[in-house]
């Protein structure tokens, strides 16, 4: 608590480069507001290229790349999911597809990887968490969905409040901003557009230091709390469509396959033998257990013998019906 | 120093931790900032009075120095009788001189001498983050400013015509059927049933659908169009007055308009406009129709809807003065 948020103040005491504009109570000029949008402008071109549209099963989100490698960054509730595939498009309507990495469904922050061959543009990350209350900001997003005639929507406004794991701003949002970039007037990300109040004027990001604090974890593809953001899977709701028997020769035989279910689709046939679950030596107590711990959705890995040949395969469990 | 800040850390999230609402973006302070632009809005803004009420319910934008205004004329026409206030002078009995409805404008022409109309002349397109000034609330001799950045690219708004018949339409060998007829439509005050098929319209044969969107773009929402039909083995002539699209079909609202306050804040017609400016400016349903001035005072266009809570449409200087134009010629 108290190593996170040492830098926050000392950070304005070490940092000359901070817009003057910042340190006044508000615009006196007509010259004040031009420097604003002067700096703003500034970094136009370069934020609004990494800002992306994320679309997945009917929803469209928003969500920033920061890194040209294609790591990005938007809200958990838009993700919902870890290890999921999700469309992403640029500003000019190019595609990818992003898996989901690691999301904190108490905060409402996700990570994503763009699959495919960058180098992507990318923002810079306020690390160091400079940025303060009255700072102006400005917000980018695929407001409403992705409009390739209107391009990212562009607003501007100032923090307005602080709390540890929310920022406020007086920019405004709406549906599709969800996951979108929060920037300072040096260009840099410093939060994740989350959701709205009652108001207009009060819409709530996720700061980079919540981030920060959880970033080994989101990277690793890791699903934190159990908080209103993000539905984990029910345990036990997982299905593979499989009965099995003890084999003698090791393992678990495959009597029967359910029509349609997920172990039939990814080509087990009765007969085979599953000798493997997770990594562990395949038993009937194993498997049980193991099955009794996922939900529909959550992945297994399997390695089995099918005509005389190993096959190994991670499996999308199905629901239980 | 160590403990200074172990102090001021704990007591951020308890005391300092929200900005007075008069520093914010759409707060006082910013507000007597803008004082240089507000001249501007003061001289060539129009305010529409509710007779009724006595309500301010829309703005116009001054274009002549003799009391021509241009306005929103799918707001204007909901209000029976209105005074206008230019300045802080009151104008009695405005007159309706002209209306576009592609545009969805209506000019109107108050008696007066001297006015100071927008300076189309330095209209040019604008980049993104530019701030743009309009009005926001007004008060009875002062209009306060409001501030907002460009905030996408300019560009069409798709809509369709602004005037329709109330049909669904199927193609069939050959052929143009009537598909289904909306309720409380022209086409249903006028008698039209599922299964018609249609021969012609104002005295042409029509036989495809896009033949019949094409000429209906031509029409305004009060045209009368005349249909040949055949129901079975009749022979129908039928005269249909056309309605406006966003009467007819306007009211299925999405989760982002019930966000954006729904009916109350948003103009009911926000579509279908050749050409439009995209600002954040925070505005509604009863404050466009004005000018939007940049910083150096440079008119740039007029607000023609408040579409959603982050989105505000100005139709562009360059646009409207070629529908001025238009507009002037008409008898």
């Amino acid at each position: 608590m108290i190593l996170m948020t040492c830098p926050l103040v000392f950070g304005s005491l070490v940092y000359a480069d901070r817009p003057d504009f910042n340190d006044k109570e508000a615009p006196q000029t007509l010259g004040d507001f031009r420097e604003i949008q002067n700096a703003l402008q500034s970094h136009l071109e370069r934020t609004r290229s990494a800002t992306v549209c994320l679309q997945m099963g009917g929803g469209s989100g928003s969500a920033v790349i920061i890194s040209k490698e294609g790591l990005v960054l938007t809200a958990a509730h838009v993700t919902s999911k870890v290890d999921e595939e999700i469309k992403v498009i640029m500003e000019d309507g190019r595609e990818f597809t992003g898996r989901s990495l690691g999301l904190n469904s108490e905060t409402d922050s996700a990570m994503l990887q763009i699959e495919g061959a960058g180098p992507f543009p990318f923002v810079e990350v306020d690390l160091k968490d400079t940025t303060r209350l009255g700072d102006w900001v400005f917000s980018l997003g695929h407001s409403g969905g992705f409009d390739k005639a209107r391009g990212v929507n562009v607003r501007v406004g100032r923090l307005v409040r602080e709390a540890e794991t929310t920022v406020q701003s007086d920019c405004m949002l709406i549906g599709g901003d969800s996951g979108g970039p929060l920037f300072n007037m040096e260009g840099e990300l410093i939060a994740i557009h989350s959701r709205v109040g009652a108001s207009r004027e009060e819409s709530m990001h996720v700061p980079i230091r919540e981030f920060q604090a959880h970033w080994d974890e989101l990277k690793s593809g890791k699903f934190i709390g159990d908080g209103g953001f993000a539905q984990k899977s029910k345990p036990g709701t997982g299905f593979l469509g499989v009965a099995t028997e003890e084999s003698e020769e090791g393992g678990l035989k495959v009597t029967e396959l359910w029509k349609d279910g997920v172990a039939e689709k990814v080509g087990l046939k009765v007969g085979d033998r599953i000798i493997e679950i997770a990594g562990e030596k395949a038993t009937k107590v194993l498997m049980a257990t193991t099955l009794a711990e996922l939900g529909a959705g959550d992945k297994l890995t399997l390695k089995w013998i099918s005509g005389g040949k190993s096959k190994k395969e991670t499996i999308k469990l199905g629901e239980r019906p | 120093m160590r403990i200074f800040i172990f102090i001021f850390a704990f007591l951020l999230p308890l005391a300092a931790n929200s900005l007075p609402s008069e520093k914010r973006k759409n707060g006082p302070l910013i507000q007597d900032a803008l004082s240089p632009v507000q001249v501007s809005l003061q001289e060539s803004s129009a305010v529409f009075y509710n007779n009724e009420t006595s309500k301010a319910f829309l703005y116009g934008t001054v274009v002549s120095d003799d009391g021509l205004i241009m306005t929103k004329a799918s707001e204007i026409e909901e209000v029976e009788s209105y005074y206008v206030r230019v300045g802080t002078k009151k104008f009695r009995d405005p007159i309706v001189v002209a209306r576009n409805d592609v545009w969805d404008v209506m000019m109107i022409k108050i008696v007066a001498q001297g006015l100071k109309p927008v300076d189309f002349s330095q209209a040019k397109d604008l980049p993104h983050g530019t701030w743009v000034v309009s009005n926001g609330a007004t008060e009875r001799r002062f209009r306060r400013p409001r501030a907002g950045i460009i905030s996408a690219n300019k560009r069409e708004i798709p809509g369709g015509s602004p005037a329709v018949l109330g049909v669904g339409l199927k193609e069939q060998d050959g052929d143009l059927f009537i598909d289904n007829v909306t309720e409380d439509s022209g086409a249903a005050l006028a008698g039209l049933k599922k299964g018609d098929k249609l021969l012609k319209v104002d005295g042409s044969d029509i036989r495809d659908r896009d033949d019949l969107i094409t000429y209906l773009k031509e029409k305004s929402p009060g045209d009368k169009i005349k249909l040949v039909l055949t129901r079975g083995s009749e022979e129908l002539n039928l005269e249909v007055e056309l309605m406006a699209r966003h009467k007819l079909y306007g009211k299925g609202a999405t989760r982002n308009d019930q966000l954006s306050g729904g009916e109350a804040q948003q103009s009911a017609r926000r579509t279908g406009f050749p050409m439009v400016l995209q600002h954040e400016t925070m505005l509604n349903r009863n404050t466009v129709g004005g000018p939007v001035f940049t910083l150096n005072n440079q008119f740039v266009g007029m607000n023609i809807a408040a579409v959603n809570r982050v989105e505000a449409f100005a139709i562009p200087g360059q646009e409207l003065s070629e529908l001025l134009a238009e507009l002037r010629k008409e008898p």
